[in-house]
């Protein structure tokens, strides 16, 4: 009995073993989701911290200028060109180092990074009004392409076969790197253009890329065609539901008490009995990216890196960030070839006009529009 | 230098502005006594920002942005070298419109009235102008830079008590009635602009906006209209310290000092403007002496 007892224990204690071992494929079940099931946030490699911790480093005045002259040496010295305090960098671009493409409808061209910085009216030759959005781009420059085979954003943007195209990364507004992290500034080493303030991506052909350090101008566009122009927007902050959604409130006076902006009803009741998705309520306001889309560009300004786009509304404040490229609005998209893959103003630069208009657009230079009275 | 930055028409008379300006013009010397080219800005007439005030940017500093208003300057100027413009009018001018009109006409249409209201600034500046045709009262707005307007006269340069004639729609008729063939009186070279202290005759309530809370000063019969309530109530809404408040006036205007030094970039084009308009004036003034 005794012995039956031992045996018994060994062999447990076998299968005990055994089971520990897990050699059988064990399935282990999930229910819901759990936090674990969450995909994995992989930001892109330039996503690192931008500004350095102001400490006080105790430089000298000569170190000072020293470490000036050192910059201005490497980057050039200051200078405001097109209207935006930058470096008078001396190009080290060769154009013709990349293979040259036909253009061809299906291929997606960078866009660029600028700022909005007013809106005023022009008028049309038949003197008809039209509103105006003034967006400056803003010391462009490509510091980075990144092929096909390597481009690959945790977050896939919704584009149609993604794996034909590659990324580049465009920057703007150079910065002194005194006040930037080491590894900020290491993203430009290869580029040879001084550290910028901002820094966007955009998803091309790779027909369309542009070697590091090229410098993006206005007239990467033309005008009369049309473009996307994204921005982020004002941000209002936790706003009720008569800023929100122009909801109309309630009367001041008449017996209303104390609901004089508030939402009133919001459903419910009955079989319902909760709230259903997606009702107005109050909320966070603004600070969302949107885009508006198919704008046309009405005139450029090549001295100032200036274009004027239909609408008042883009999204954002005066002076605020846009990206700005092609349509993907197909039926406004360009008929004729744009500057492929982008145009390189070194080389046509006397030919360049100050002005660019659109043939409708009325110039202020031109003199008075008269109609002409009808024969009879 | 806060005074300097005062420039409310309203509060500031003529000697606290002479003092604005001197104190702005002989801090610039102080400044920059040695070099001439500087002295050049002091050229630019003081009464500019009240000539021309859509040269100047809306205050709101969020707003702002020197190369969109560069841009817009030099548009403006652009247009300005293309139209017959006055140099100068004011609320309370009689104008009259010249425009390229599709719906009209002969495609021209010529519009007399009153300047009730001048607003915005750089290219969106617009003027309206009122007057009472067929015992009707007609507005109309323009735009200062629209390419259609074809010209722009001034039959009566003047000033009224107010900043805004909005009153004149609830006054009696003759008040904004103007002859549609009135002829422009000149006023001689170098005078100031007269103020017209006619007061008009407001007609009984129903108003459109409540005229009393607005402190207006060409209105002769307000007091018999008021009920002891309104009387009250504008009372109490009175804000008579504001005219001291000298962070609002700071926020409401452009500093003088880029004022000057705005006025001072378009100040050139201005001057050749002005001088062919004078120059136009005499041609047309001499065949009539001799007629």
């Amino acid at each position: 009995m005794s012995f039956l007892i031992k045996n018994g224990t060994q062999v447990r204690n076998i299968i005990f073993d055994f089971s520990r071992l897990r050699i059988s494929p064990q399935i282990q079940q999930t229910r819901g989701r759990t936090n674990l099931n969450r995909p994995k946030l992989k930001n892109p490699s330039w996503f690192v911290k931008k500004e350095r911790a102001g400490f006080q480093d105790y430089i000298t005045p000569e170190n000072q200028t020293f470490i000036q002259e050192v910059l201005h040496e490497q980057f050039g010295a200051p200078a405001i060109i097109k209207g935006v305090q930058s470096f008078q960098s001396h190009s080290l671009i060769k154009s013709d180092e990349l293979e040259k493409h036909a253009w061809d409808p299906a291929f997606r061209r960078t866009g660029v990074l600028g700022r909005k910085i007013g809106q005023y009216p022009l008028w049309l030759k038949d003197g008809k009004r039209i509103d105006t959005t003034l967006l400056q781009v803003v010391d462009n420059h490509v510091i980075k392409y990144i092929p096909p085979e390597e481009f690959s954003p945790s977050i896939k943007p919704r584009i149609n076969k993604l794996n034909k195209y590659g990324c580049l990364v465009v920057g703007s507004e150079s910065v002194d790197p005194t006040s930037l992290t080491k590894d900020y500034c290491g993203l430009f080493r290869d580029s040879g253009v001084m550290p910028k303030k901002n820094l966007g991506r955009f998803i091309i052909s790779p027909e369309a890329q542009l070697l590091p350090g090229t410098p993006l101008n206005v007239t990467h566009f033309k005008v009369g065609n049309y473009v996307d122009v994204r921005g982020k927007t004002v941000d209002y902050g936790f706003q009720g539901v008569c800023k929100r959604h122009g909801f109309k409130g309630m009367p001041a006076s008449h017996g209303v008490t104390r609901t004089h902006r508030r939402p009133g009803n919001i459903g419910g009741g009955g079989e319902k009995a909760r709230v259903w998705p997606g009702t107005k309520l109050p909320g966070h306001m603004g600070n969302r990216w949107r885009m508006n889309k198919g704008l046309k560009i009405w005139r450029m300004n090549t001295q100032y890196n200036v274009m004027w786009v239909s609408g008042h509304a883009i999204a954002g404040p005066t002076n605020g960030l846009v990206y700005i490229f092609d349509t993907i609005l197909r039926l406004r998209r360009p008929g004729l070839s744009p500057p492929f893959p982008t145009s390189f103003e070194e080389e046509n630069k006397e030919s360049l006009p100050v002005d660019l208009y659109d043939d409708e657009v009325h110039r202020f230079e031109d003199s008075t529009i008269f109609f002409e009275p009808e024969k009879v | 230098m806060i005074i300097s930055r005062l420039i409310n028409k309203r509060i500031c008379n003529a000697t606290a502005l002479q003092r604005a300006v001197s104190s702005t013009s002989s801090s610039q010397n102080a400044i920059t006594s040695e070099s001439p080219k500087h002295r050049r800005t002091s050229l630019v007439s003081p009464s500019y920002r009240f000539m021309y005030p859509e040269f100047l940017p809306d205050p709101k500093p969020e707003w702002r942005n020197l190369i969109r208003e560069k841009l817009e300057r030099k548009d403006m100027l652009a247009r300005r070298s293309k139209i017959e413009m006055p140099s100068e009018f004011y609320v309370g001018s009689v104008l009259a419109v010249t425009s390229s009109d599709p719906h009209a006409a002969g495609k021209t249409s010529r519009f007399v009235g009153i300047c009730i209201d001048r607003q915005g600034c750089g290219l969106r500046a617009k003027f309206i102008l009122r007057n009472v045709i067929d015992h009707q009262g007609v507005e109309v707005l323009y735009d200062m830079y629209d390419p259609t307007l074809q010209k722009l006269e001034v039959l009566r340069l003047e000033k009224r008590l107010d900043d805004k004639l909005y009153y004149l729609r609830d006054c009696l008729p003759e008040f904004s009635t103007f002859d549609l063939n009135m002829e422009a009186d000149i006023l001689p070279e170098g005078s100031e602009v007269p103020i017209n202290d006619t007061k008009a005759v407001l007609k009984p309530r129903p108003w459109l906006e409540r005229w009393e809370r607005q402190d207006l000063k060409g209105i002769s019969n307000l007091e018999e209209f008021l009920t002891p309530k309104m009387v009250r109530q504008a009372k109490q809404r009175e804000t008579p310290w504001e005219q001291y408040d000298l962070m609002k006036e700071y926020r409401r205007t452009i500093p003088a000092e880029e004022q000057s030094q705005i006025y001072s970039e378009v100040y050139s084009e201005l001057h050749q403007f002005e001088l062919a308009r004078k120059k136009m004036k005499r041609k047309r003034n001499i065949p009539s002496k001799l007629a």
